[in-house]
C-alpha cells in the first residue's frame, strides 16, 4: 500500500514555544489512523501542519507525492481544495447558505453550472440521509445534522484524505456514535483515508492505528 | 464571486446591509443635495440677467445733474462712448452684445423713464418684442414707442395715442408688460435706440454732466461664455476705468447672502467632509464585516478559497451594498431637491439696473426678483456619485484585502 501522507522531522514554535518537535509520520492509502492526545498535546497543530493550514517551522510533510511545504497560500488553497477534505469539532458552517449550499461551498470558485454544483451536493446529502434538509440554513438543524453536512462538505471534491478535528466532540454520545460511524463507513466502502483527532480513546479504538502524542511529540 | 452567496450574505446579514447602505445614502444625499443647492443658487443669480438674454451689463457711474428737468441720465448712469462701445465689442469671449439708453425725463405734466433699444436685437431689452401684450412692436423710424403697462394704465394711454416725451411726439404701436420678463432696466416708455440718442443728444443736463454723441449708449448688454465672464469683466473694467459697473452672475450670488452662494468653498468643505464621513462609514462597515466575518474568512480559506476568491466576493458584496446605497442616496436627493425648490429666493436688483427716482413712490424700496430656487439633480451629479459609489466600495475592499490575507485559518478555527 502506496503513503497518502508523509511527514518528515516538523517542527512548530510559536515564539519560544515549541508545540510540534521532531515528528515524522507516514499514513497509507486508505488508512483510517486517530492522533489522540490530552488537550495542549499539539494534536491539533499537527493536523493543521499536515493538512497545510499551517507551515512548519522546519520538517516537510507531502500529500500524494505532491510537497506542500514552503508553497504559496494560494497554491496550497487550490491543493486543498482538490486533494483534501476538512471535517471540523464545530461545524463551521456558513449560516447565511443553506444546508446544500454548504456542502457545495468548495465548488463556489470553480466554474462549474449552479445545476452540477446542486446535483453533487444533494448526491452527497443524500448519502448523509439528511436531503430532506438541503434547503434549511445551520440555524435550523441539529449537532448531528450540521455535522453530516460538514462531512459532506469535506467530501465534495473527492479528497483523497480526510482530516477531522475532534469530529464528535460538540456531539452527544448517540450522535457522536452515527458521526463515527458514517467516518467508519466512508472508510470502509470508498477506501477514504482519514486522519483523525480525538481525546477519547474510545473512539480511536475503532480506527486502523493509533498515534499517541504527548507535549509535542508521537509518543507512540 | 458567487452572486447566491453575495445575495444571501446581504439578505440574511440584513441589519449590517441596511446600516452600510443607509449610511452611504445619507452620505451621498448629503453630498448631490449640497452640490445641487449650491448649482441652484448659481442658476438663480444668472436668472435676472437671463430673463434679459444677456450674462453681462455694463453702465458707469457719473455726477448727479443739477437740474432735473427734461431728459437727464438715469441713475447718473453716464455716457459709454462709441469708440469704447466697439473696443467692447471686440473683447474675444462675447457671443451677443446690445446697447441701450436709459433716460429719466421730467416734463412739466409727468415723469418718465425711457428706454432707448434695439428692436431687432435678440440680446437685451430687445427680447421684450416677446412680452407685447396690445398692438405691436414699434417701427424703427417711425417715431414710434412701446408703452409699459402700469404705464398705460396710469395715464389712461392707449394703442395708437399719440404721446410726447421731452417735446417729441410719438405714436404708442403697444403696450408690453415688461414685468413678466425682467426686473432689469424696467422702463415705462421704450423707444427705437436712435429716437433716445437724438433725445439726449439735444439734452442740455445731459452734456452737462457727461457729452454725449449720437451713438453713444449708457447700458450695454453681453452675451457671453460663461467662462470667459470673468475676463470679460476684467477688461471691460479696463476700456471704462474705474466707474465701470459690471454686474454678472457672480455679483448677483454675492448679493443674495446665502452661505451656499456666497462661497464655492463652503460647498467644497461641506462636500469633502460628506466625501469624508461616507468614505469612512464604508471602511468602517467593511472592517466590522470582516471582524464579524474572521471565522468564515479562516473556512473559505481551508475548503479552498483563495485570498484572490475570498477579496473578490467581498468586494462583490461591498460594491453592491454601495450601488444600493448610491439608489437610495439618489432618491433621497431627489426628495431632498423637490423640498428644497419650494423655496423663494429674493434677488435684488441693484438700484442702478430698476431706476426710479427716490423722490417718487417706491422710489427708495429695493427691487427683487423673486424666484423659486431651481434645485434639479444633475447628470453629472448622478453619474459622478455612481463613480464615486464603486470606488469607494472597490477601495475599500482593497484596503482590507491585506487583512484578509493575513487571517490564519488554522489559527481562527482553532478558537472555536
Amino acid at each position: 500500500m502506496n503513503n497518502i501522507l508523509t511527514a518528515t522531522g516538523l517542527n512548530k514554535a510559536f515564539d519560544n514555544l515549541e508545540v510540534v518537535k521532531d515528528v515524522s509520520l507516514t499514513i497509507k492509502k486508505g488508512e483510517f489512523v486517530c492522533l489522540v492526545g490530552k488537550s495542549g498535546s499539539g494534536k491539533t497543530t499537527l493536523l493543521s501542519l499536515l493538512s497545510g493550514l499551517e507551515q512548519p517551522t522546519s520538517g516537510e510533510v507531502s500529500i500524494n507525492g505532491t510537497s506542500i511545504t514552503n508553497s504559496l497560500e494560494n497554491d496550497l488553497a487550490l491543493f486543498r481544495r482538490k486533494a483534501i477534505g476538512f471535517v471540523f469539532q464545530s461545524f463551521n458552517l456558513i449560516p447565511t447558505l443553506s444546508a446544500w449550499e454548504n456542502v457545495a461551498l468548495p465548488l463556489f470558485p470553480v466554474k462549474m453550472e449552479k445545476e452540477k454544483r446542486q446535483e453533487r451536493a444533494m448526491e452527497l446529502l443524500g448519502q448523509m440521509e439528511i436531503d430532506h434538509r438541503a434547503e434549511h440554513r445551520p440555524s435550523a438543524l441539529s449537532g448531528g445534522e450540521k455535522q453530516r453536512i460538514a462531512i459532506a462538505r469535506a467530501l465534495v471534491n473527492y479528497p483523497e484524505i480526510i482530516f477531522a478535528d475532534e469530529p464528535t466532540g460538540n456531539l452527544d454520545s448517540e450522535t457522536g456514535g452515527a458521526i463515527m460511524n458514517i467516518l467508519k463507513h466512508l472508510h470502509k466502502n470508498r477506501g477514504l483515508s482519514i486522519l483523525m483527532v480525538s481525546h477519547d480513546q474510545e473512539l480511536a479504538a475503532s480506527c486502523d492505528r493509533i498515534i499517541h502524542m504527548k507535549d509535542g511529540e508521537v509518543v507512540s | 464571486m458567487n452572486i447566491q452567496y453575495l445575495l444571501k450574505e446581504l439578505y440574511y446579514r440584513r441589519r449590517r446591509t441596511l446600516t452600510a447602505v443607509f449610511s452611504l445614502a445619507v452620505g451621498l444625499a448629503i453630498l448631490i443635495t449640497i452640490n445641487a443647492l449650491s448649482m441652484a443658487y448659481n442658476e438663480a443669480a444668472r436668472i435676472p440677467l437671463k430673463e434679459i438674454g444677456a450674462d453681462i451689463t455694463v453702465q458707469r457711474a457719473g455726477d448727479v445733474p443739477e437740474n432735473l428737468t427734461g431728459p437727464v441720465f438715469a441713475c447718473s448712469a453716464v455716457t459709454i462712448k462709441n469708440d469704447e462701445i466697439t473696443q467692447i465689442q471686440q473683447l474675444p469671449g462675447i457671443d451677443g452684445f446690445a446697447q441701450a439708453l436709459l433716460l429719466w425725463v421730467f416734463d412739466e405734466d409727468r415723469f418718465t423713464i425711457m428706454l432707448g433699444i434695439e428692436g431687432e436685437n435678440p440680446v437685451g431689452p430687445g427680447t421684450l418684442r416677446s412680452e407685447v401684450i396690445e398692438g405691436k412692436f414699434f417701427e424703427k423710424g417711425k417715431n414710434q414707442a412701446l408703452a409699459e403697462v402700469s404705464y398705460a394704465r396710469t395715464y389712461n394711454i392707449q394703442t395708437g395715442d399719440q404721446i410726447t416725451i421731452a417735446g417729441k411726439s410719438y405714436m404708442v404701436s403697444g403696450i408690453v408688460d415688461a414685468s413678466r420678463a425682467t426686473k432689469i432696466a424696467a422702463a415705462n416708455i421704450y423707444l427705437d435706440i436712435n429716437d433716445a440718442q437724438k433725445l439726449a443728444e439735444e439734452s442740455k443736463q445731459v452734456q452737462a454732466v457727461s457729452p454725449f454723441r449720437t451713438k453713444d449708449a449708457n447700458i450695454l448688454f453681453i452675451k457671453a461664455n460663461p467662462k470667459q465672464i470673468d475676463p470679460l469683466t476684467h477688461s471691460i473694467k479696463n476700456i471704462l476705468g474705474e466707474k465701470a459697473s459690471v454686474a454678472t452672475p457672480a455679483s448677483f450670488l454675492k448679493s443674495l447672502g446665502s452661505l451656499f452662494a456666497l462661497s464655492d468653498k463652503f460647498s467644497l468643505a461641506t462636500s469633502i467632509i460628506a466625501l469624508i464621513v461616507t468614505i469612512l462609514i464604508v471602511l468602517k462597515t467593511m472592517a466590522g464585516n470582516l471582524a464579524e466575518r474572521t471565522n468564515e474568512i479562516g473556512v473559505l480559506k481551508a475548503v479552498g478559497w483563495s485570498n484572490k476568491n475570498i477579496v473578490s466576493q467581498l468586494t462583490g458584496e461591498s460594491i453592491i451594498q454601495c450601488l444600493m446605497g448610491w439608489i437610495l442616496g439618489l432618491i433621497l436627493s431627489f426628495i431632498a431637491a423637490w423640498l428644497l425648490g419650494f423655496i423663494q429666493v429674493n434677488i435684488p436688483i441693484p438700484w442702478e439696473m430698476s431706476p426710479t427716482p427716490h423722490f417718487l413712490p417706491g422710489g427708495g424700496d429695493p427691487v427683487f426678483k423673486t424666484l423659486q430656487l431651481p434645485v434639479t439633480i444633475s447628470w453629472s451629479l448622478a453619474t459622478f456619485s455612481i463613480i464615486l459609489s464603486v470606488v469607494v466600495g472597490a477601495a475599500a475592499s482593497a484596503l482590507l484585502s491585506n487583512h484578509i490575507s493575513k487571517i490564519k485559518p488554522s489559527e481562527v478555527l482553532r478558537n472555536e
